[in-house]
């Protein structure tokens, strides 16, 4: 095994990586607001190293460098199952998995789907800049109509984008909400209900691409929050079709669209209510 | 003694239960059986048929001559007559039609009388097998037993201490006794069955069994697993497998430990999903993009499937190596009689750190010590190097394991090679010939025995179930030696011991 363990980095959530992101990229104010969740986490008495993440490949991934908790840097699109073997590993672990629009609706979208089914108890959090922007440009499915790229005919995504929150409401995803990446602050507040949601929570980050997708940049002015979680499948549908993902001058509502309590994939396995039970460390600390 | 007897009828009809009523009594009395099992991919109607070999020494595999036919419907009569001896027996399902699903049980009684089994041993072996109105199947056994009378004197048999086995129960009980924590795999014929043991024993012994979306969700989510601490293990065939590529790849990389249980059937593709082959050797010894290190093992046997299922688990605890058990449908669905005693199995020890002890990162990067990503030249060419220091390591750790066996004349210049399922087939086939058979358990690392064994024989023959011979070109690529004889076998069928000693007899000894 390679790894030894990088708790001699003391207890900051900082790593000493150089972040390569490129300058004005909102992937910084993700990280910063994942550092605030954790960090108002912490300080309500969760332990920093009960904390795992698993991450995708693309632009989003290498926060894995610079957050320093334990975590598995996995493959393209498979940031999902990851983080369900991490979850059914140590039940006892707070889970997060960071993934990209490529990874979450283009190469892992089977993942996403099943993860309502499964309802395991991990936090998704998926940076949606709408492009596949770490191999230089390529339309995604959220990637908006008429999106400019080398690959589509004429140089421009003929397809309206999908809206991944509906998606996750008819799957069966027990917690979604949508954030703004370049709001560092009320987006930690969304990933710390995330993280506390006993059950499979997904967070849409909209994020700008400051290279390859410029024309959906700065979209805050149609940007407002949420009063109140909706109550009912019909409101939420109705709010969380209010964006299509086009660019356009339509409202962009941001917090939860829903919540619900179904049992967990952990619940449903009575062998780890001891590891759960007795806070041990997963299978390992388990006497069998 | 050897009895070959033909056990068919449509899908559905429960053929499996004659077969198990029959091989429970006899070996309970120290007979060995082996039963193959021969099914279409169908859920109801079709031809299914069971070979139930019966000896009163140990065997391994079935023969192509028929000394009786137990026939659920017409078709099997019509279909296996040609096979059947001169001397040979028909059981006819007509005159227990009125016992409807009953009509096994009546049928097995009828076979049981044939072989001078008492009537007492097989009504307590029925109540023992059929939990529900089992009345009504006593009924049916005894129309069946007086239907016949004893035509088969069955010699005294040894005082034996038989477990009758099937390779999937073989895994599953050799990942049980390594104390699995978490299996995880996908439905796939011939697979299909260890997830459904393991799923059976789950609360029992304690362990976790997932099935999720697809394989590539089953081994991503697998070492994920394992990363967090559990000895975990995924099953597959074929297809599955290459589905699951690049997460194999990622084994390599990120060095998690992982057991793969990959049990093979005829392709490409689809292929012939119900039937049997070894042609996917060069797959597990191939798959995943990228250079490192795994290990490949072959067990032929019950008894070895038990025992190296928990060395593939120790391997790959001891190297965060990735352990492929390389089974068929063959070895998977067959059954055995099992007398052996099994070794003691290794306790898999977790002693590496894992999640929420520490902070601890596992990537698919190339990466530093601490599990930061890089793209430095010298960590890149010292984790090459790396890699490759831990396949000696890995060698010397396979050292202390079986990984080649010898049977038959020890002696002997005529040497055959094989691995896998074949084993038994081989086996029973040399059984007065001379030959010595060499049965390749690890075939990644090979040992360097087979060299020399080549060399001190005079003839040499490989004999796989397969179109190219795939052992054989390893053999080539590891010791220069071609071995040019070969027995092939790629009609999706296992060898029969009978017709494979002839071939055996033609192609080396004469």
């Amino acid at each position: 095994m390679k790894k030894e363990t990088i708790d001699q980095h003391d207890k900051k959530l900082d790593t000493k990586y150089q972040i390569s992101w490129c300058p004005g990229c909102p992937n910084f104010r993700i990280l910063e607001a994942a550092k605030l969740a954790i960090t108002s986490l912490i300080n309500q008495g969760y332990k920093q190293t009960d904390f795992a993440m698993a991450t995708g490949i693309g632009c989003h991934g290498k926060i894995f460098d610079y957050l320093n908790i334990s975590g598995f840097y996995g493959l393209h699109g498979r940031a999902i199952p990851t983080a369900i073997g991490l979850k059914l590993g140590n039940p006892n672990l707070n889970i997060i998995a960071f993934a990209g629009d490529g990874d979450t609706y283009s190469e892992g979208l089977q993942h996403f789907i099943s993860a309502g089914k499964h309802n395991a108890d991990i936090a998704l959090f998926v940076h949606d800049n709408q492009s596949f922007s770490l191999t230089t440009g390529q339309p995604t499915p959220t990637s908006e109509k008429g999106f400019k790229n080398k690959i589509d005919i004429h140089g421009e995504k003929p397809t309206n984008p999908i809206n991944p929150l509906m998606l996750a409401l008819s799957s069966g995803i027990t917690f979604i909400a949508r954030a703004n990446a370049r709001d560092p602050q009320q987006t930690a507040k969304i990933m710390e209900q995330a993280i506390k949601h006993k059950g499979f929570a997904f967070v849409e980050i909209i994020q700008d691409c400051v290279v390859f997708n410029v024309p959906i940049n700065n979209r805050d002015k149609n940007m407002y929050y949420l009063d109140k979680t909706p109550t009912t499948k019909e409101e939420a549908i109705k709010l969380i079709q209010e964006y299509d993902y086009n660019i356009g001058d339509g409202k962009i509502a941001l917090g939860v669209f829903w919540q619900e309590q179904r049992p967990t994939l952990e619940d449903q396995f009575p062998q780890l209510q001891n590891i759960i039970k007795n806070k041990v460390q997963g299978w390992k600390g388990l006497k069998r | 003694m050897r009895l070959n007897i033909v056990i068919g009828g449509r899908a559905g009809q429960g053929i499996n239960l004659v077969s198990k009523i029959v091989s429970s009594v006899l070996t309970q009395q120290g007979y060995f059986t082996f039963n193959y099992r021969d099914y279409p991919s169908i859920i109801r109607g079709g031809h299914n048929f069971n070979v139930l070999s019966i000896s009163d020494e140990k065997i391994e595999s079935h023969e192509s001559t028929i000394d009786g036919i137990v026939a659920m419907d017409d078709l099997t009569m019509e279909v296996h007559k040609k096979e059947l001896k001169k001397s040979g027996f028909i059981i006819k399902p007509d005159s227990f039609l009125e016992f409807g699903i009953n009509l096994n049980v009546a049928l097995a009684a009828a076979l049981m009388k044939i072989l001078g089994i008492k009537k007492d041993v097989l009504n307590d072996e029925i109540k023992q097998s059929i939990k529900k109105n089992v009345e009504d199947a006593l009924k049916a056994s005894d129309a069946g037993y007086a239907s016949e009378t004893t035509k088969i004197q069955l010699p005294a048999p040894h005082p034996n201490k038989i477990r009758i086995i099937s390779g999937s129960e073989a895994i599953a009980e050799g990942a049980a006794n390594s104390h699995i924590d978490a299996y995880i795999a996908y439905p796939m014929t011939p697979s299909t069955a260890v997830l459904q043991i393991l799923a059976s024993q789950q609360e029992k012994l304690g362990h976790i069994v997932f099935q999720p979306e697809g394989e590539i969700a089953v081994v991503n989510s697998a070492l994920a697993v394992s990363f967090a601490g559990a000895r975990t293990m995924i099953g597959t065939s074929g297809g599955g497998f290459a589905l699951m590529n690049e997460g194999i790849s990622l084994q390599g990389q990120s060095e998690v430990p992982l057991v793969v249980y990959l049990v093979s059937r005829p392709g490409p593709a689809t292929g012939v999903p119900t039937y049997t082959s070894q042609g996917d050797l060069n797959l597990a010894l191939r798959a995943g993009h990228g250079e490192f290190p795994r290990v490949v093992i072959a067990p032929g046997t019950p008894k070895e499937a038990i025992e190296k299922t928990n060395e593939a688990f120790y391997l790959s605890e001891q190297h965060g190596v990735l352990s492929i058990i390389l089974s068929d449908k063959h070895l998977a669905e067959s059954e055995f009689s099992l007398v052996e005693p099994i070794n003691k199995p290794t306790k898999i020890q977790i002693k590496r750190k894992v999640p929420g002890e520490t902070i601890i990162k596992a990537t698919s990067y190339e990466h530093d010590d601490i599990g930061n990503t890089t793209e430095d030249a010298d960590i890149a060419y010292k984790n090459g190097l790396k890699r490759l220091k831990k396949y000696e390591e890995i060698k010397k750790s396979c050292q202390k394991f079986e990984m080649i066996k010898i049977h038959g004349k020890k002696d002997s210049k005529n040497l055959i090679i094989g691995w896998g399922s074949t084993a038994g087939a081989i086996k029973d086939a040399i059984k007065d010939l001379d030959a010595k058979f060499l049965q390749v358990l690890y075939i990644k690392p090979l040992s360097s025995e087979i060299k020399k064994h080549i060399e001190e024989s005079s003839n040499v023959l490989l004999i796989e179930n397969n179109l190219t011979g795939q052992l054989g070109r390893l053999i080539r690529e590891k010791t220069g030696i071609s071995v040019k004889k070969r027995i092939l076998k790629f009609d999706a069928r296992p060898f029969h011991s009978d017709i494979l000693k002839q071939q055996i007899i033609k192609e080396l000894i004469s």
